[in-house]
C-alpha cells in the first residue's frame, strides 16, 4: 500500500474545512437556510424553588409577529421520568414544561415563537409569571451538608485497609481541596432548527453525539428513532455541554410540531448558565500516607458535590486516585447533595480536571513533607498495573513524560524551598504534576464511496461523527488518504448526519481513535471486497485505481466497522502526561503571571501534530482558566448565578498564556486499537491546575486549596506552617 | 447604551446620536494644559502624542481599559458616563435601586465581593468601573458641558460623579439636556513620576478589583505635589485629597508611602465579601507611589 506522506497519518496539514469556515460557508446549527422559519426565545424562571400559580401571556400574544406562547399550561404532554433521581446520561430524555413546579432559578418555563428573532425576544419579556415561592430552597452548599446521599451512579471503592495504611506511614496528610462551579461556554451558542414533515422531525442541532440525540428526542416524544433525523455538520465547541440533548432542542421540536413551521431556537449566552450544563462544585478530601523513601502506603479521595433535585450526576473526581499510583490501600468515596440548581454534567475531563487538582496538589504537599523532589516522588510510585481495575496498562510512559518534561523545562533549576527565589517585586516558583486520561475506544462504522475519474480515485467518507472544533474532518480525511493511498485533496468527508453510519460521537476523548479506525475499516473493507471480487490476493500490493479498473467499475462503495479487541478489554488503556509551570507572583498585590508552561503527552499515534497541538494548547488554557479566574458564583439569597455573562466569567486571555509549549512523546500502543490512537482532548487540561497551584506554593509558600486562585484570595492567604518568610 | 438596551436595563424612548458631533479635537487650553474633545475616541486620545508626553498617567490608565476594539469605539464623554457593572444592576430580575428605585440593593446582603468600601449607602454599594476617571481624579480636571439653553457650564471633576446616598439612580450631577463637550486638564505636573496600577484577575480585558492612579511632582528630593485616586472602591473615583496633602512636602520613601496608604484606607467600610480590598488598596497605593517615584528617579 503506497502512502502519501504529505497528507496521510502523521502529517501536520491544515484543517480540510478551514477555507469553508473562513468563508462563512460551514453551516452551524442555526445557519441552515430553512424555508418558512420562525424564531423561539426561551423564558426562564426567576425563583429557585416553588410553583407557578398563574401565567399571563396576553401582552405577549398581542404583539406583532407573535405566533404562540407555550408554557406548562398548553405544552405537549411528554414522557417524564418514572424513577426518583434518574442518572443524567448522553441519551437521557429531557422533558420540559410538563409541570408548574419550578426546580431552579433560570429553568425554562416557557417559550415564545414569533416571525422574527427580535419579536420573540421582546415578547418573552412580556409574559408574566406569578409564583408561590418556596421560602427555603436548597441553594447554600455549606448549610446543606446534612442532605447528602450516596449516588447510584458511583459506588465507593476500597482496596486494602486505609487505617492500617496510614498507621504504617512515616508521614501523613489530610487536606480538603475545592473546585468551583464552572461552565463550558463553547463559542457557539447552543442552537437548533427543528422542522416536521410527514410525522418525521429533522433537527439541525449543535450536538456532540448525533445518535444519542436521536434516542433522547425519540424517547421524550415517544416516537420511533427512524422518524428522527439530527444533523450536526459543524459544531462550534462543546466541551461536554453538547453531549446530551438539552431542553431547547425539545422546545423547538415541540413548537415546530404545534405551529407546523420550522422553529429556530438559540440559547443566549446568559441562558447558557442555567440550561446547557455545568461542572459542579466539588469538595475533595485527600488523605495520603507515605514512607520516608517516598513509597505510598495509603491514598483516599472523598468527594462531596451537588446535583439537582430531580436528576443525578456525579463527577468522578476520584478516578485518577484509584489508578495513577502504586498504593496498596486506597479508598474512593462519593456523596451528593440535591440542590435547587440545574443538573451538572460532564465538562472537559470530568473527574480528571477537578480530581487531579486535589490529587496532584496533595502529592506535592506530601513531596514537600518528605523533602523529596516532586518528580522523583511520582516516579517512585509509578506502576504498570492499574490497581483500581486489576488490569495491566496497555502502554504507560508516565516516567518518560516526567523525565523529558523535567529536562526540557529545566526542572533542576527549581527553587528548592518556597520563597527562595525573588526578582524585584516578583516571587518565582516552579510546579509540576502528573496526568492521566482514560482513552476509551468504541465501535464505529463508516462508509466509503470510491469514484474513478481520469485515473484518479476520489473518496467520500461518511459517518455520523461530529467535528466539534477538534479536527475530526481532517484526521478522518488523512486516514482515508493513508489507507487508500490517495492525496487528502481527493478525499471528501461528510459528517454529522444521522443518516450516516453510526459512531459514538465526539466526547470522552474517544473521537479520534474511534473515527479514524472506523474510516480505516471502511477503506479496508472496500479494498478487501474489490480484491476478493477478482480473486486478487489480500496481500497483493495494488493501487486502488488499478483495483477499480480491474473490477471494471467507476464507482464502488463499502461499509466497515471497527471495534475494540479482546486485548483492549483485558487492559487499562490511558494516555499519560506531565505538566511543568513557572509562575511569577507579585509579592504584594496578589497578582501573578504564568511565565511559561511545558506539557508532555504520550497519547499513542498522533494523526495530525498541528490539530493535536491545538487541542493540547486549548486544554492547557482551560486548565489555566481553572486557576486564574473561572468560577460561577451563586447568589446567596435568590439562588441564581450572579456570574451571568462573559463580562463576569473570566476565561484566560492571550496575554495570560504567552509562553506555553507542548511535546508529544511518540508511543506505540497496538492494544489501544489498530491505529494506536489514544485521545488527547482531555489529557491537556488534566493536572494543569495542580502544576500552577504547586508553582504558586513554591513561589509564595502559600498553599491554595480552593480554586480559582484569584488576587482577592492570594493577597490575604497565610503562609503554610513550616514556611519561613 | 446598546449593551444595556440589549439586557433590557435601559429602555430609552428616543435615542440621539451625538458621537459624530465635532467635539473631537485635542487642543491647548489657557491654563497651560490640554483640552480633550468629548467625542474623540479613547484610543486616539490615549495614543495622542501630547497626551502621552504630558499626561502619561491618563494614557496608561486609558490603555489598561477593556480591549482595543472597545477603546476604538468608546468616546471620552462616554467613558465618563459608563455605568456600573454590578451584576444586580444588569440582571432585571434582581433588586437594584439604581435600575429601579425602591426595589432594594441586592448586593448589600448578597454577593458584594466586587463592590464599594467607601461612600456606600444602604441603597447602593456599586462601584464606578472606569479607569480613565481614576486618572482624571488624580490629575484633576474640569468637565465642560453644553446646557439646554446653549450656554456652557463647568463641573469640577470631583463633583461630576455622585455618591449613591438616597438616589443611586443618579450616577452624575449632569442635568437633563446637558451634553459633555470637553474635558479640561490642568497644567501637567505628573509627566515624570506616574503609575496606574490595575489589580485584576487576568492579564487583560477585565475590570479592576482595585486600581490606583498615582502622580508625583518631585523637586530637590521632596514631593511638591501629589495626585492620588483609588478605583473600583466607590460609586465615584475615590480622590485621596487628605493623602495628597499628607504627601506634599514629604520625602518619597517607603515609610511615608506606607503611612499614606494607611491614611487612605483607615476609614474604609468593607462589606461581607470585599474585606480583601482594604489590604489590596493599601498595598496597591504603596506600590503605585513607589513605581511612580522610581520611574525617572
Amino acid at each position: 500500500m503506497k502512502t502519501l506522506k504529505a497528507s496521510g497519518v502523521g502529517a501536520a496539514i491544515n484543517r480540510v474545512e478551514g477555507r469553508l469556515k473562513v468563508m462563512g460557508m460551514a453551516k452551524y446549527a442555526s445557519e441552515f437556510p430553512v424555508e418558512n422559519i420562525v424564531y423561539a426565545q426561551g423564558i426562564n424562571s426567576t425563583i429557585a424553588k416553588g410553583e407557578i400559580i398563574s401565567v399571563d401571556t396576553s401582552e405577549a400574544e398581542k404583539l406583532d409577529g407573535v405566533l404562540a406562547v407555550i408554557t406548562h399550561k398548553n405544552s405537549e404532554k411528554l414522557k417524564t421520568f418514572e424513577e426518583e433521581m434518574p442518572e443524567l446520561t448522553t441519551t437521557s430524555k429531557a422533558p420540559v414544561l410538563q409541570s408548574p413546579k419550578v426546580r431552579y432559578y433560570g429553568e425554562f418555563i416557557g417559550v415564545v415563537i414569533a416571525e422574527t428573532f427580535e419579536q420573540a425576544q421582546y415578547a418573552a419579556r412580556l409574559v408574566k409569571f406569578e409564583y408561590k415561592k418556596d421560602p427555603e430552597p436548597t441553594i447554600l452548599f455549606d448549610e446543606s451538608r446534612s442532605k447528602a446521599y450516596k449516588p447510584k451512579s458511583h459506588t465507593d471503592y476500597l482496596r486494602g485497609d486505609m487505617a492500617a495504611g496510614l498507621a504504617e506511614a512515616d508521614e501523613t496528610l489530610d487536606h480538603t481541596y475545592s473546585t468551583p462551579i464552572e461552565h463550558h461556554h463553547p463559542m457557539e451558542l447552543h442552537a437548533v432548527i427543528a422542522s416536521w414533515e410527514n410525522a418525521k422531525v429533522t433537527a439541525y442541532a449543535s450536538q456532540q453525539i448525533v445518535e444519542d440525540s436521536i434516542i433522547a428526542i425519540s424517547d421524550t416524544f415517544q416516537i420511533p428513532k427512524k422518524d428522527v433525523r439530527v444533523i450536526s455538520a459543524y459544531v462550534g465547541g462543546g466541551f461536554g455541554s453538547k453531549l446530551n440533548t438539552e431542553r431547547h432542542v425539545i422546545l423547538a421540536v415541540m413548537a415546530s410540531k404545534m405551529l407546523k413551521r420550522p422553529v429556530q431556537m438559540t440559547v443566549t449566552r446568559q441562558q447558557m448558565f442555567t440550561n446547557t450544563g455545568m461542572r459542579q462544585h466539588n469538595e475533595q478530601r485527600m488523605q495520603i500516607g507515605a514512607k520516608k523513601d517516598g513509597s505510598l502506603t495509603a491514598l483516599s479521595h472523598d468527594t462531596l458535590s451537588h446535583t439537582s433535585t430531580y436528576q443525578e450526576y456525579q463527577e468522578p473526581c476520584g478516578m485518577m486516585s484509584k489508578m495513577l499510583y502504586k498504593v496498596p490501600n486506597n479508598e474512593i468515596k462519593y456523596s451528593l447533595i440535591p440542590m435547587n440548581f440545574q443538573t451538572p454534567f460532564a465538562m472537559r475531563a470530568p473527574g480528571e480536571a477537578t480530581g487531579s487538582f486535589a490529587l496532584e496538589s496533595a502529592m506535592d504537599e506530601m513531596a514537600w513533607k518528605l523533602k523529596m523532589d516532586p518528580v522523583d516522588f511520582r516516579i517512585k510510585n509509578d506502576t504498570q498495573i492499574d490497581l483500581g481495575a486489576g488490569k495491566p496498562f496497555s502502554s504507560r510512559l508516565l516516567t518518560e513524560c516526567l523525565r523529558i518534561g523535567a529536562d526540557k523545562f529545566g526542572w533542576e533549576n527549581r527553587p528548592k524551598e518556597p520563597r527562595a527565589k525573588q526578582e524585584g517585586n516578583w516571587l518565582i516558583g516552579y510546579g509540576m504534576s502528573a496526568a492521566s486520561r482514560n482513552a476509551p475506544y468504541q465501535e464505529t462504522s463508516a462508509k466509503v464511496i470510491l469514484e474513478l475519474e481520469d485515473d484518479k480515485v476520489y473518496a467520500t467518507i461518511q459517518m455520523d461523527a461530529t467535528d466539534i472544533g477538534t479536527g475530526s474532518y481532517t484526521i478522518i480525511a488523512q486516514t482515508a488518504s493513508e489507507y487508500l493511498g490517495i492525496p487528502v485533496e481527493q478525499v471528501t468527508v461528510e459528517l454529522g448526519d444521522s443518516n450516516f453510519p453510526i459512531t459514538p460521537g465526539s466526547g470522552g476523548s474517544w473521537g479520534a481513535a474511534s473515527y479514524c479506525n472506523g474510516a480505516r475499516a471502511a477503506c479496508e473493507s472496500a479494498i478487501g471486497k474489490l480484491k476478493e471480487n477478482k480473486n486478487i490476493s489480500q496481500d497483493e500490493d495494488i493501487v486502488v485505481a488499478e483495483l477499480l479498473k480491474q473490477n471494471q467499475l467507476n464507482k464502488f462503495e463499502a461499509e466497515g466497522t471497527a471495534a475494540p479487541s479482546e486485548e483492549f478489554e483485558k487492559h487499562s488503556v490511558f494516555s499519560f502526561g506531565a505538566n511543568f509551570s513557572e509562575v511569577w507572583v507579585d509579592k504584594d498585590t496578589g497578582m501573578y503571571r504564568i511565565k511559561r508552561m511545558v506539557s508532555v503527552g504520550s497519547a499513542g499515534k498522533i494523526i495530525n501534530p498541528k490539530t493535536a497541538y491545538g487541542q493540547m494548547i486549548g486544554g492547557l488554557t482551560m486548565g489555566a482558566g481553572m486557576v486564574l479566574a473561572e468560577q460561577t458564583r451563586i447568589e446567596p439569597n435568590f439562588g441564581n448565578f450572579i456570574t451571568r455573562s462573559f463580562a463576569d466569567y473570566h476565561v484566560p486571555v492571550n496575554l495570560d498564556m504567552a509562553n506555553i509549549d507542548v511535546i508529544f512523546l511518540p508511543e506505540e500502543d497496538k492494544i489501544a486499537n489498530k491505529m494506536g490512537i489514544k485521545g488527547i482532548g482531555e489529557l491537556g487540561i488534566t493536572s494543569v491546575a495542580a502544576s500552577l497551584a504547586n508553582a504558586i506554593f513554591n513561589a509564595t509558600g502559600k498553599r491554595m486549596r480552593e480554586l480559582p486562585i484569584t488576587p482577592e484570595k492570594l493577597i490575604v492567604a497565610p503562609l503554610e506552617p513550616g514556611v519561613t518568610a | 447604551m446598546i449593551d444595556l438596551m440589549k439586557e433590557d436595563v435601559e429602555r430609552p424612548d428616543e435615542l440621539i446620536e451625538v458621537a459624530s458631533l465635532d467635539y473631537k479635537n485635542i487642543t491647548s487650553n489657557e491654563k497651560g494644559g490640554l483640552t480633550l474633545g468629548a467625542m474623540l475616541n479613547n484610543s486616539n486620545t490615549a495614543n495622542h502624542p501630547e497626551v502621552r508626553t504630558k499626561y502619561p498617567l491618563l494614557s496608561m490608565a486609558m490603555l489598561s481599559a477593556a480591549s482595543v476594539q472597545l477603546r476604538n469605539m468608546a468616546t471620552n464623554g462616554g467613558n465618563l458616563l459608563q455605568r456600573t457593572r454590578c451584576p444586580y444592576f444588569f440582571e432585571t430580575s434582581m433588586p437594584c435601586n439604581k435600575r429601579e428605585p425602591g426595589t432594594g440593593c441586592g448586593a448589600l446582603n448578597g454577593m458584594n465581593a466586587l463592590h464599594a468600601i467607601f461612600g456606600w449607602s444602604e441603597k447602593c454599594v456599586a462601584v464606578n468601573p472606569s479607569d480613565m476617571c481614576v486618572a482624571l481624579a488624580a490629575i484633576g480636571a474640569t468637565v465642560e458641558v453644553l446646557q439646554a439653553d446653549g450656554s456652557p457650564r463647568m463641573i469640577e471633576f470631583t463633583d461630576f460623579h455622585r455618591l449613591p446616598g438616597e438616589q443611586p439612580e443618579k450616577d452624575t450631577n449632569l442635568m437633563p439636556g446637558e451634553l459633555i463637550t470637553a474635558i479640561h486638564l490642568p497644567e501637567p505636573v505628573f509627566s515624570d513620576h506616574y503609575y496606574y496600577l490595575k489589580i485584576r484577575e487576568r492579564a487583560s480585558y477585565a475590570f479592576a478589583l482595585v486600581s490606583v492612579a498615582a502622580g508625583l511632582q518631585i523637586q530637590d528630593g521632596v514631593i511638591t505635589k501629589a495626585g492620588l485616586a483609588l478605583g473600583s472602591v466607590a460609586h465615584k473615583p475615590w480622590k485621596l485629597t487628605e493623602v495628597e496633602n499628607y504627601l506634599e512636602g514629604k520625602i518619597p520613601n517607603p515609610a511615608n508611602f506606607e503611612a499614606a496608604a494607611g491614611l487612605a484606607l483607615k476609614d474604609a467600610r468593607p462589606l461581607e465579601d470585599n474585606k480583601y480590598k482594604v489590604e489590596m488598596g493599601e498595598k496597591a497605593i504603596v506600590r503605585a507611589l513607589t513605581q511612580a517615584y522610581e520611574r525617572n528617579a
